[in-house]
C-alpha cells in the first residue's frame, strides 16, 4: 500500500509541474487545449493526492510499522479513531494533509470560478499549482511519508499523548487548511494581476475564498483554545504562544482583507490595498508554516518541529517578493474607481478597522521576532510572552471592539455628524448603563469597564438595527415577526452574516473578559474525604482509582462540587501518566455555565492517595466555546449564495422606500 | 448627497427607550456575574492573587514558552512556592522579579523590563500603530482632497458605459417590479451607487 502511496506522490508533482507550465505556455502561446488540459491535470492531481492519502490512512490502519511515519506515530495499543490525527501528527504527513486540502480547494476553486475571472484563470492555476509543486517537491525529495525503515519493528512508537483528544481531530486540520487556503484569493488576485486585469475581476472570487479560509483559521483558533482549556492543565486558553501567533497573524490579515474586499466589491475602491492585504496574509501564512516546522523560537507546539526550517524559510522569501514583485508591476492598473467622499463614512472606518488589525499583528510579530534580534545583536537572551502583548494588544483589541460597534453605523460614502450622533444614542446609552452598573456593583478594573461597556455598545447596535428593519418590514409587508427577521438576513447576506459574525466576536470578548480579569484560582492539595471552598463552592475530593494499561497508567480522581450544601454535580477528573513519553496529559472536570465555569484539573498524584488540583472559577468562558457556532453560522449566512448575481453587483435604493 | 445620507440613518420612529434598557440590563446580568463570586478564601500570610500575578511574570526555565504558573514540573512548583515565601516575608513584586532574574538570567521574565534597551521592545510597537494609523488618516484626507477638488464630476461618472448597460437594465426591472418585493433590501448601504 506504501508503494502506491508512494507513486501517487510522484505522479502528483508531475501532474502540478505539467499544469503549472502547462497552463502559462497555453496562455502565452494561445493554445486553449494545452490550457483546458492543464486545468484537468488540476483535477487528477486532487485524485492522485487523495489515493496517496489513503494509502497512508490504510497504513496506519494495518500498523504497517515498516512505514518509518506510521511507527512513529502510531502503536498497536492506539485505537483506531485516532488514525485521523496520526496522520498528520508530524512533520511528513502534515505535508501530504496540506497537499491533499490544496489540491481539492484549486480543483473546486478551478471548476467553478466565477465568470469574471475566466480570462486568467491560467495565471491563477499557475500560481496555485506552484505553490502545490513546492509541498509536493518538499515530500518526495525531504521528508517522504512512505519511506521505509531497513526492519520491522515489532510496535510502534505510539502517538503524541496531547494529541489524543476530541479537539484534535479538527483543530490542527482546520488551521492548516486555513493556512494553506490563504493561496487561494492570493492565486486569483496574482492572477488577474499577471493577466493585467486590475479592475474587481478577482474580487467575487477572492471574497468567497477569503471569508471561507477566515472561518476555518478562526474555527481552528478556537477549538485550539479549546483544547488548551480542557486538556493542558492550567486553566487557561490563550498565552501568545509563537505558534498561536503564527495562526492568529494571518487570521488578523485575512479579518482586514474580508472587510476591505467589501469596499472594492460595492464601491471599487482599495484595489491597492486589497492587493497588499491579501499578499500582507500569504506571507503570514507562510511564516506561520515555518514557525511550525523548524522555526527558531521555543513552543508548546513542537509537534511539526522538523530540519526543514530553512527550506520553509526559502519559501517565504519567494512567497514575499513575488506577489509583491508582481504588485508593482502591475501598480499603474490598480486605480480606483471612485475616491473618497468623507472622513466620516463606512470606508474610512473600515480603512481603521484594517490599520488596527495589521497593528496587531506587527506587535504580535514584533513580539516573536524582538527576542531574535537581541541575541542575534549579542545582547542577553530575552523572553516575550503573555505579559507584553496582554499590554500592548489589549488596548488595540479594545479599539477594534469600539470600531465594531461603530463603523456598521455608518454609511457607505458620507455621513454627517449629526446623523451619527442619532445612531450612537441608543448604543451609546446601552454602553453608559452597563458601564455604571459595573462601576457601581462590580469592579472599578478599567479594562473590564471598557470592554464590557463596548460588548453592549456592539451588542446594542446589532440588536437595534435587526429591531428597526424588522419593524419596518412588518408594516409594510405584513410579514409576521420572525419571518420578517429571517427575510431581512435573506435580503442582505453579506451584510447580516457580518453581523451574526460580529456577535459571534462579542461572546468571544465576553469569554475572554471574565476569564481573564474575574478568574479565580487556588493550587491546594487534598486528601480523600477533605474539602476545600472557593467562591461559594464547595469541592470535596472523595479517592482516586488507578488504572494501568499498555502505554500509560490512568488516575481517575472522583469529585463532588457543592453549593450552598447542595450537591451541584459529580465530576471526574483525569490524569494520565506516558512513560514512554515521559510526560502526562490532563483532562480537567469543568462545570460550564453561562455565568461561570467550575474547573478542577489535577497537577500532582501523591503516593499517599493525595492530590494536587488546581481549581479554577473562570466567569463567562462558556460564551467563547458558544460563539464557534455563531461564527460559523454568520460566515454560511455571508457566503449563501445570492439568487441573482446581477443584483449582487448592482444594488440600489431605487425600489427602496426611504424609511428603511 | 448629504440629506440622503442622513435619512438612511433617521429613523421614523426611534425603538422606545425601554427597549432599549432591557437589553442593556440583559448585558449586565451577564457582566455582573463575575462579581457575585467575590466571597473570601481561608486567610493566607501572603496575598494569592498577587502571587498569581507573579507566577505569570516568570518563565519555566525548563518548558519550552510556559509561565510557572502554567507549568507543571517539579521545578516550577518550586519557583512558585519561592514566590510565596518571599511575598509572606514581606516582599514586593519587583524584589521578587529581580531576585528571580539574577539567578536565573534575564529570559526568566516573560517580559522584559521597561528600561534601558529593552524599552524599544515596547515603545517601536506602539509607535509603528499610531505611525500606521496616522499615515492612514492622511492617506483618507488626501484621497477626499483630491475628490473635493474635481466635484464637477459626478463619482457614477468613472462607471465606463459598458459596465453602465447590466445595471441599467436592472434598474429597468426594479422598476417594473411591485413595490414591497423584495428588492428593498433594507441595507443602509445600498444608496452607494447612486449619484
Amino acid at each position: 500500500m506504501a508503494e502506491l502511496g508512494a507513486m501517487a506522490l510522484w505522479i502528483g508533482l508531475a501532474l502540478s509541474v505539467y499544469a503549472a507550465l502547462g497552463s502559462v505556455l497555453g496562455q502565452l502561446r494561445g493554445a486553449p487545449a494545452l490550457v483546458e488540459s492543464a486545468r484537468r491535470a488540476v483535477y487528477v492531481l486532487a485524485l492522485a493526492m487523495l489515493v496517496a492519502t489513503l494509502c497512508l490512512i490504510g497504513s496506519f490502519i494495518n500498523r504497517d510499522f515498516e512505514v518509518a511515519y506510521v511507527a512513529a506515530h502510531s502503536n498497536r495499543a492506539m485505537p483506531d479513531i485516532y488514525t485521523w490525527v496520526a496522520f498528520y501528527a508530524g512533520n511528513e504527513g502534515s505535508l501530504l494533509y496540506i497537499a491533499l486540502v490544496l489540491s481539492a480547494m484549486a480543483a473546486i476553486a478551478l471548476r467553478w470560478a466565477p465568470a469574471s475571472t475566466r480570462d486568467t484563470l491560467p495565471y491563477t492555476t499557475a500560481a496555485l499549482m506552484v505553490i502545490q509543486t513546492f509541498f509536493i517537491a518538499v515530500m518526495g525529495f525531504m521528508a517522504n511519508p512512505f519511506d521505509r525503515l531497513p526492519f520491522i519493528p515489532p510496535d510502534g512508537e505510539g502517538i503524541n499523548p496531547l494529541l489524543t483528544h476530541f479537539g484534535m481531530f479538527f483543530h490542527p486540520p482546520a488551521l492548516m487548511a486555513g493556512l494553506i487556503g490563504i493561496s487561494l484569493p492570493l492565486s486569483f488576485a496574482l492572477g488577474a494581476l499577471v493577466g493585467g486585469k486590475g479592475r474587481d475581476e478577482w474580487v467575487d472570487a477572492g471574497r468567497i475564498w477569503g471569508l471561507l479560509v477566515w472561518v476555518l483559521l478562526a474555527g481552528g483558533l478556537l477549538l485550539g483554545s479549546w483544547w488548551a482549556y480542557t486538556i493542558l492543565g492550567w486553566g487557561g486558553f490563550w498565552f501568545w504562544d509563537p505558534v498561536e501567533n503564527a495562526a492568529f497573524m494571518p487570521w488578523l490579515a485575512l479579518t482586514a482583507f474580508v472587510h476591505s474586499v467589501m469596499v472594492q466589491k460595492r464601491r471599487g475602491m482599495f484595489r491597492m490595498w486589497n492587493i497588499v492585504l491579501i499578499n500582507v496574509a500569504f506571507a503570514l501564512a507562510l511564516y506561520g508554516m515555518f514557525m511550525n516546522r523548524g522555526g527558531p523560537v521555543p513552543s508548546v507546539h513542537s509537534f511539526g518541529a522538523s530540519t526543514l526550517g530553512w527550506v520553509f524559510l526559502l519559501f517565504l522569501a519567494v512567497g514575499v517578493i513575488v506577489p509583491f514583485a508582481v504588485f508593482f508591476w502591475r501598480y499603474g492598473l490598480l486605480k480606483s474607481a471612485q475616491n473618497l467622499d468623507s472622513m466620516l463614512s463606512r470606508e474610512a472606518a473600515f480603512l481603521v478597522n484594517n490599520l488596527l488589525l495589521l497593528g496587531i499583528a506587527f506587535v504580535t510579530l514584533w513580539g516573536t521576532v524582538y527576542p531574535l534580534f537581541v541575541k542575534l545583536g549579542g545582547g542577553a537572551e530575552i523572553t516575550i510572552a503573555r505579559p507584553f502583548y496582554d499590554q500592548v494588544n489589549g488596548p488595540l483589541l479594545l479599539a477594534l471592539l469600539f470600531l465594531m460597534g461603530v463603523g456598521p453605523l455608518l454609511p457607505w460614502r458620507r455621513a454627517n455628524w449629526q446623523s451619527v450622533r442619532r445612531a450612537l444614542l441608543l448604543p451609546g446609552s446601552a454602553a453608559a448603563i452597563v458601564v455604571v452598573i459595573l462601576l457601581l456593583f462590580v469592579t472599578r478594573s478599567p479594562f473590564a469597564l471598557v470592554g464590557f461597556g463596548l460588548s453592549a455598545l456592539v451588542t446594542a447596535g446589532i440588536l437595534l438595527e435587526w429591531g428597526r428593519g424588522m419593524r419596518s418590514r412588518h408594516r409594510s409587508t405584513g410579514e409576521n415577526y420572525p419571518l420578517a427577521l429571517a427575510r431581512l438576513l435573506a435580503a442582505n447576506r453579506p451584510r447580516y452574516g457580518g453581523y451574526i459574525v460580529h456577535l459571534a466576536v462579542v461572546m468571544v470578548a465576553l469569554g475572554v473578559l471574565g476569564g481573564s480579569l474575574f478568574e479565580q484560582q487556588r493550587d491546594v492539595v487534598l486528601a480523600p474525604g477533605e474539602s476545600y471552598e472557593i467562591a461559594g463552592y464547595r469541592l470535596t475530593y472523595r479517592d482516586t482509582t488507578q488504572q494501568t494499561f499498555a502505554d500509560r497508567t490512568e488516575y481517575l480522581s472522583h469529585l463532588e462540587v457543592y453549593r450552598e450544601g447542595e450537591l451541584l454535580e459529580i465530576m471526574q477528573a483525569r490524569r494520565s501518566f506516558y512513560p514512554s513519553f515521559n510526560m502526562a496529559s490532563t483532562l480537567a472536570a469543568i462545570r460550564s455555565t453561562p455565568l461561570e465555569d467550575f474547573y478542577v484539573v489535577p497537577s500532582e498524584n501523591r503516593p499517599d492517595g493525595a492530590v494536587g488540583f488546581r481549581i479554577l472559577v473562570n466567569p463567562l468562558v462558556w460564551w467563547m466555546w458558544a460563539a464557534g457556532p455563531v461564527l460559523i453560522a454568520g460566515t454560511a449566512v455571508s457566503l449563501w449564495p445570492e439568487r441573482r448575481r446581477e443584483r449582487a453587483a448592482v444594488s440600489f435604493p431605487v425600489a427602496r422606500p426611504a424609511a428603511a | 448627497m448629504d440629506s440622503a445620507a442622513s435619512s438612511k440613518l433617521s429613523f421614523s420612529r426611534p425603538v422606545p427607550l425601554p427597549a432599549a434598557f432591557w437589553l442593556a440590563l440583559l448585558f449586565c446580568c451577564l457582566a455582573v456575574a463575575p462579581g457575585l463570586a467575590y466571597a473570601q478564601t481561608p486567610a493566607l500570610p501572603y496575598d494569592e492573587s498577587e502571587a498569581q500575578a507573579i507566577d505569570r511574570m516568570l518563565m519555566c526555565p525548563v518548558c519550552p514558552a510556559e509561565s510557572i504558573d502554567q507549568a507543571q514540573v517539579p521545578l516550577a512548583r518550586q519557583m512558585r512556592r519561592q514566590v510565596r515565601e518571599m511575598l509572606a516575608a514581606g516582599a514586593g513584586r519587583t524584589e521578587i522579579l529581580d531576585w528571580f532574574a539574577e539567578r536565573y538570567g534575564p529570559s526568566v521574565l516573560a517580559a522584559p523590563p521597561k528600561t534601558g534597551r529593552n524599552l524599544l521592545a515596547w515603545t517601536l510597537p506602539v509607535a509603528g500603530v499610531l505611525a500606521a494609523l496616522l499615515a492612514g488618516v492622511l492617506a483618507l484626507r488626501a484621497m477626499t482632497g483630491r475628490n473635493r477638488d474635481d466635484a464637477a464630476v459626478p463619482a457614477a461618472g468613472a462607471v465606463p458605459d459598458s459596465d453602465l448597460e447590466p445595471y441599467l437594465a436592472v434598474v429597468d426591472q426594479n422598476l417594473a417590479r411591485p413595490p414591497g418585493d423584495d428588492g428593498q433590501a433594507g441595507d443602509s448601504g445600498s444608496g452607494a451607487r447612486d449619484g
